[in-house]
């Protein structure tokens, strides 16, 4: 069975960020979307444009491959084995839609909350799917 | 109770110095946040008598304890001061994501004091606060004072800002945030320039807590999916309020020709549909679910939007059909920091002055290109514009046209015209802010369900105090009036989010408060029964076309219609909120 990945169309967005707030209400305890695993926003610039931002685990797996310690697995979902990461911030660097952060010396990754993510769960127009 | 952050930043502009205080948990119990919360503190920090526009006056930004939280339609922010325009309370609601930096940046409310010794901006970054020079931005419009301060401290800024309308203390000068919401009504753009404060910019990266996190954010879920989203809600998400021309076009309340009548023939030149074809994008507020925002481009017009009252009123209420110019009117108003229903109704009464010959402000009805022209002299003060900035009522008083002089309490009428849907010449006569329409909506129940006769004062003392009620509470927590949600869910919602048990009975006694508040203030003000007003025209002229044609709401039956508002609201003849209520806000 093909891996099933966060997928978003921006035509359905309507910036509401509820999906940051569940995510951090399922992985920190409070809703706080800076602190969550992804981050979706729309926003108008001065020139009259509305403009996306998406950033949001593909499972591309490209922090997985470059962790040195090999502290990160891919199967269904990303994994973080926590004895072994060291919070060196290469997966974070190399995570090409800037999902990853390092705090208090761990990386923090989407784990698609095991396969029933609550972003898609709460995203009110459809915008995220995971499929 | 958990969904407070327990905390008010005090800014005193003209020392520079800023406090923290804990939130007065009492008075929130009391009144919850949002508008009732933000008028209990203007109630008991502002000196009666005050001028507006002095650095007496305070700038005040309220939060809910819903917001912040996946509570659909909690992303709004009350923006509350004394009103420039009327001298009563006022209290604007506005969306966007400002509502939740503030909050996020661990605060419930922000009140600003004083005034700055000159031109500046006030940056809020979590618990770092600076005060910026804006000498660069003074004098801009409001886009590109946002373009240029999201370009500088990112896109997890969020900017209050005002338009040169709100620097040249236009007494109609708004508040915009994200370019295309506003804090519209009754001048609170001024308050803001009277303080020298060109914008507020905050960043919140912090979080709001409730209890049972993981079974709340579940129930939400259900909630957003079962009763926001429901099939009667979307046509919010698919037209916005675009859909209200047709329904007050056939319901006979589409104001025409600065309100001579109440129904256009060409209104399907500028309905939902011919706006929604130049859609190019949607947007919601934070937290929202529904997603109200049309991004519009007409040619070079662009907006979010328009609403529905920026439509009528450069609309058919100026009598043109054009909805490049309509987009246009409500681009250049945002941008010069106008409301575009108290700008929009001055330049059609202008409209109507000149073409009786009354006084010539060189413009008629239809004048399109002149409409949009007069916007720009208006914020600026400039040629007939130094006149027009001056409102309605100060015109009628300068230059006369009473007759049809549409404002109460000198705030301009909204786009629902009353002949067609008596309760709402109540609702405007008796809104805190003036002629306000968001107070209590009566074509709702007179013309959309069409439930209550529309053409009768019987009953509509209840009818209003009921719809009055509804949004006391639903802008106290404070929700967006976009979600009809009943009282037994904002009772849950209340439940679910504080930690403690809210009953109906309760949110309905908050509601009542909240009114009687806000009318305490206005009575302290010198307001009462003489100051609830219905404009002449609504008494003296009938309609002559659609639905409500040969429809006049009679001075005995509008006088009725306040005594039964008084009435269920136990106050007093003279509609003075009595002793035995007063002790207990």
């Amino acid at each position: 069975m093909a891996l099933k990945r966060l997928k978003f169309t921006k035509d359905n967005c309507i910036g509401c960020q509820l999906c940051a707030q569940a995510c951090s209400a399922v992985h920190e305890g409070e809703y706080c979307p800076s602190k969550a695993r992804l981050s979706i926003e729309s926003y108008y610039t001065s020139d009259g444009e509305l403009k996306y931002k998406d950033s949001y685990c593909i499972l591309c797996g490209m922090c997985k491959r470059q962790c040195p310690f090999g502290a990160i697995s891919l199967e269904d979902k990303l994994t973080l084995d926590f004895d072994l990461c060291t919070g060196c911030g290469v997966c974070a660097e190399v995570c090409p839609k800037k999902v990853i952060k390092i705090r208090d010396e761990k990386a923090i990754l989407c784990d698609t909350c095991n396969g029933d993510p609550s972003c898609v769960k709460i995203c009110p127009h459809n915008a995220l799917k995971y499929e | 109770m958990f969904g407070y952050q327990n905390k008010v930043l005090r800014i005193d502009l003209t020392k520079k110095g800023i406090k923290i205080e804990p939130l007065n948990m009492a008075w929130a119990e009391k009144y919850i946040g949002g508008k009732g919360l933000a008028i209990k503190y203007l109630y008991e920090e502002l000196k009666p008598g005050i001028d507006p526009l002095s650095p007496d006056n305070k700038l005040l930004l309220m939060t809910g304890p819903l917001t912040g939280t996946p509570v659909p339609c909690s992303g709004k922010l009350s923006v509350a001061s004394k009103s420039p325009a009327t001298g009563t309370i006022l209290d604007c609601s506005i969306g966007g994501h400002i509502a939740l930096k503030v909050k996020y940046a661990g605060y419930d409310a922000i009140i600003f004091e004083g005034k700055l010794n000159k031109p500046g901006y006030v940056l809020i970054r979590d618990d770092k606060i600076e005060f910026k020079d804006a000498a660069e931005l003074w004098g801009k419009g409001s886009h590109e004072v946002e373009g240029i301060l999201v370009g500088k401290y990112g896109h997890e800024a969020s900017v209050l800002s005002i338009g040169p309308a709100g620097e040249n203390l236009v007494t109609m000068s708004c508040i915009n945030s994200d370019y295309y919401r506003q804090a519209g009504r009754g001048g609170i753009g001024a308050v803001m320039g009277s303080k020298n404060v060109k914008a507020i910019v905050v960043i919140g990266t912090g979080g709001v807590k409730v209890d049972k996190i993981l079974d709340v954010t579940n129930r939400l879920t259900e909630i957003l999916r079962t009763d926001t989203l429901s099939d009667d809600n979307m046509f919010i998400y698919d037209c916005g309020t675009t859909a209200f021309l047709e329904a007050c076009n056939d319901g006979g309340i589409l104001p025409k020709n600065n309100f001579s009548d109440a129904t256009d023939e060409d209104w399907t030149k500028y309905n939902g549909e011919v706006l929604l074809a130049s859609k190019v994008g949607k947007r919601g507020c934070g937290s929202c679910g529904l997603g109200c925002g049309n991004f519009i481009k007409i040619g070079d017009a662009i907006c979010e939007g328009p609403e529905y009252e920026s439509i009528a009123v450069a609309g058919p209420n100026a009598g043109n059909s054009d909805p490049e110019s309509i987009v246009k009117a409500n681009q250049v108003a945002d941008d010069m920091g106008l409301d575009t229903i108290s700008a929009g109704d001055t330049i059609i009464f202008a409209m109507e002055m000149t073409e009786k010959g009354i006084h010539d402000f060189g413009i008629k009805f239809g004048d399109k290109e002149k409409y949009i022209e007069y916007l720009k002299l208006m914020a600026r003060r400039e040629g007939v514009g130094a006149d027009l900035a001056l409102g309605v009522r100060a015109l009628a008083a300068k230059y006369g046209g009473e007759d049809f002089a549409m404002h109460v309490k000198g705030l301009e009428y909204p786009q629902y015209e009353p002949r067609g849907s008596w309760g709402m010449s109540l609702a405007y006569a008796v809104s805190d802010r003036g002629a306000c329409h968001m107070r209590a909506y009566a074509p709702n129940e007179e013309v959309f369900a069409a439930s209550i006769p529309p053409y009768t004062a019987e009953g509509k003392g209840e009818m209003v105090y009921n719809l009055a009620i509804y949004n006391a509470v639903k802008f106290s927590m404070i929700l967006c009036d976009f979600w009809p949600l009943g009282l037994d869910r904002m009772t849950e919602i209340m439940t679910m989010i504080t930690g403690r048990e809210w009953t109906e009975a309760e949110m309905n006694a908050v509601a009542e408060r909240v009114i009687n508040i806000a009318r305490a203030f206005n009575q302290r003000e010198g307001f009462n029964r003489k100051d609830d007003t219905m404009p002449k025209r609504i008494a003296n002229e009938a309609l002559k076309s659609g639905a409500a044609a040969g429809q006049k709401i009679p001075q005995e039956a509008f006088e009725d219609m306040l005594d039964q508002y008084y009435s269920v609201l136990g106050w007093s003849k003279d509609g003075m909120v009595p002793e035995n209520i007063l002790c207990q806000l």
